[in-house]
């Protein structure tokens, strides 16, 4: 990159964020609220407390996870809006197994059990992307759609399994399992927690699949141009369907560790944060940095201050979190925009 | 049976309403080469602006009035980024479709707040005509809403613009080839600002149906992916409008059925008829696979250059 252009970007993200701040103050100032605030508290409340700070990373895993589920696909010019739906798959299987296990009489050490959960979840919401994946490849199935279709079919499979008799907490109004056996579940570091070792090597993973392997190799050939990818003896299909494994297991490791780390159990919207699913904040995230997989990681924690701010406001000012939600859908709509506008290429 | 089947068809013609619209809306702007995949984001920033207008002025009509106007800003917004800066169509349909579902529970939260006893909607007057409606054959059709109405005029007025008029010939003709009817003489870039907003317009209608017509009040997420379902729909009638309007038939009698499965069948969990639909779209892009062609320029930008 030119010093020009990185100038320009630097530009971009400013004006971008500005100008959704600015819509912000005008909707506080409408509905009469302190605009001086409102923005304070947005910044600052995840620097503020080490509570503040814990809550902000504990959003940041999971929102890589999504991040990147996003990210891969969009590298061969496919939209995988379906991180949400893996990621309930994948966190929903791992709590079938968590608590199936115990239930036949199978008490496995901590040592077996985590891996095998862990696989569970890489391997569920590998395969939930794969259809997606598949019918692309296959039958030329926008990716749109079909991941968005699966989404909603992930949201009744876990309520099935939130609802039904052998797993749900007969105690509980709301759909949520039985916690999972101890062996089954991660702990915190001081408030944070472990699964944030697993965010690390999924970001170097990530980083080494683009850069030093054949699979990440074809995936940049095919963004760059498809035609000329595949007169160089590309399989595209092949790439399609390992690229949508591999972001459907990341997302499916991000559900996977909210269940065995975050809740220790299943809950019905355990992929929620702040109004909306991690998902669809794993794709805003992924647009801010047009799917450049090493600006993610950093962009995930700048969006989980938002949120953790979100919730505060909430908390103390009683605004919806869908205030800062909008803010952030006004930012990637800006950054699209003036991306285009200033670093038009060709 | 015969009042069961008028109950039937009665409550698909209601929830064809959403699905034809809507998937007519993205149709029409696909005819002229604009991908609008921001039909769920539409339908839920609508929905919540026609509810809380039906709602404090409590007349129905300023509702639907009033999602056709954000439909129209929605559809305007859409066409205005992606004419002047050339954003990809996807992309901006995407960050539409999040917008909207932030606008649409910040806007309910900030004017109508929580309340104990959900807020409803007012009734919508039932239109008959006399004598014919009381028909069996029309009962069903003719006992409606003004929407329905609506929903049939446009049935008719899009054919007849499409296949019989030079405008709709001209326009059909930008989604095959823009830089084609570029050189006879036709305004391009107005033509997609028009297709799309007008669109958008019908997907905000149908947005606002949901909740004054069909629910009766306002949930958050309220079109439940029925704005995607939708863009299933367009594609998989390869962007003909009376295919579109076959096929939000179908996916509404798919719904109806599913739903009355539901509470019919003890042995199925409910979950797996409310996946039926989202299932079914998949299904039947899978067997239409063959018969479905793009506008030839449908998600390209155009430029003169």
């Amino acid at each position: 990159m030119k010093n020009k252009d990185l100038f320009r970007v630097i530009i971009i993200y400013f004006l971008s964020i500005f100008f959704a701040f600015i819509v912000i103050s005008i909707i506080a100032i409408l509905f009469r609220y302190d605009v001086i605030k409102v923005l304070k508290t947005l910044l600052t409340t995840s620097f503020k407390t080490s509570f503040g700070f814990q809550e902000t990373i504990k959003k940041t895993i999971p929102l890589i996870f999504t991040t990147y589920a996003f990210t891969i696909p969009f590298m061969i010019k496919f939209f995988n809006i379906g991180g949400w739906g893996q990621m309930l798959f994948g966190g929903t299987v791992t709590a079938v197994v968590g608590l199936t296990l115990p239930k036949i009489g199978i008490n496995l050490p901590s040592f077996v059990m985590i891996p095998l959960l862990i696989i569970t979840g890489i391997l569920a919401g590998g395969f939930f992307a794969l259809i997606a994946g598949f019918l692309v490849a296959k039958f030329d199935i926008n990716p749109i759609i079909s991941t968005i279709m699966l989404n909603f079919v992930a949201v009744q499979f876990l309520n099935f399994i939130a609802t039904n008799p052998i797993y749900r907490d007969p105690y509980e109004g709301h759909p949520i399992t039985i916690p999972l056996p101890k062996s089954g579940t991660l702990g915190f570091i001081s408030g944070i927690p472990y699964s944030i070792i697993f965010a690390i090597i999924s970001i170097i993973f990530v980083f080494y699949l683009i850069k030093k392997t054949k699979l990440g190799y074809e995936i940049t050939a095919i963004g760059y141009n498809l035609d000329s990818a595949q007169k160089y003896g590309i399989n595209f299909q092949k790439t399609i369907l390992l690229t949508f494994f591999i972001s459907g297991a990341l997302a499916g490791l991000g559900g996977t560790f909210e269940v065995i780390n975050i809740h220790k159990k299943l809950i019905e919207g355990f992929a929620q944060t702040s109004g909306a699913q991690y998902g669809i904040f794993g794709v805003l995230t992924s647009l801010i940095v047009a799917g450049n997989p090493i600006g993610a990681p950093v962009a995930a924690f700048l969006m989980s201050v938002l949120l953790v701010g979100a919730d505060a406001l909430q908390r103390t000012m009683q605004i919806p979190v869908e205030m800062v939600f909008l803010s952030q859908a006004l930012i990637v709509l800006f950054i699209v925009t003036f991306r285009e506008r200033f670093l038009r290429r060709r | 049976m015969l009042s069961f089947i008028n109950s039937f068809i009665s409550q698909t013609i209601t929830y064809a309403v959403v699905y034809t619209l809507t998937s007519l809306g993205i149709v029409i702007s696909g005819r002229a080469g604009i991908f609008n995949v921001s039909g769920e984001g539409i339908m839920l920033a609508s929905a919540s602006i026609g509810f809380i207008v039906s709602f404090l002025s409590q007349n129905a009509i300023l509702g639907f009035i009033s999602g056709m106007l954000m439909g129209a800003l929605f559809g305007f917004i859409l066409s205005y980024i992606h004419e002047s800066y050339k954003v990809n169509q996807f992309i901006l349909g995407i960050s539409l479709v999040i917008l909207g579902t932030g606008l649409s529970d910040l806007m309910y939260k900030l004017i109508i707040g929580v309340k104990l006893t959900a807020p409803r909607a007012p009734k919508t007057p039932i239109i008959k005509i006399p004598f014919i409606s009381d028909l069996p054959i029309f009962q069903a059709f003719l006992n409606q809403d003004i929407i329905v109405y609506f929903l049939y005029f446009i049935i008719f007025f899009a054919w007849w613009f499409y296949y019989k008029t030079k405008i709709g010939l001209e326009t059909r003709a930008i989604g095959e080839n823009p830089k084609a009817a570029d050189v006879v003489g036709v305004n391009v870039a107005r033509r997609r600002y028009l297709s799309t907003i007008i669109g958008s317009m019908l997907i905000g209608i149908s947005g606002a149906y949901l909740p004054i017509v069909i629910t009766g009040t306002y949930t958050p997420d309220i079109s439940a992916g029925r704005g995607f379902m939708a863009v299933g729909i367009a594609i998989f009638a390869s962007w003909k409008p009376q295919r579109a309007i076959l096929g939000g038939f179908l996916f509404a009698a798919i719904e109806v059925i599913a739903f009355r499965l539901q509470v019919i069948s003890q042995k199925i969990p409910y979950q797996f008829f409310l996946m039926l639909p989202f299932i079914s779209v998949l299904i039947i892009m899978m067997i239409f696979k063959k018969q479905i062609e793009f506008p030839a320029s449908v998600g390209k930008p155009y430029s003169r250059e």
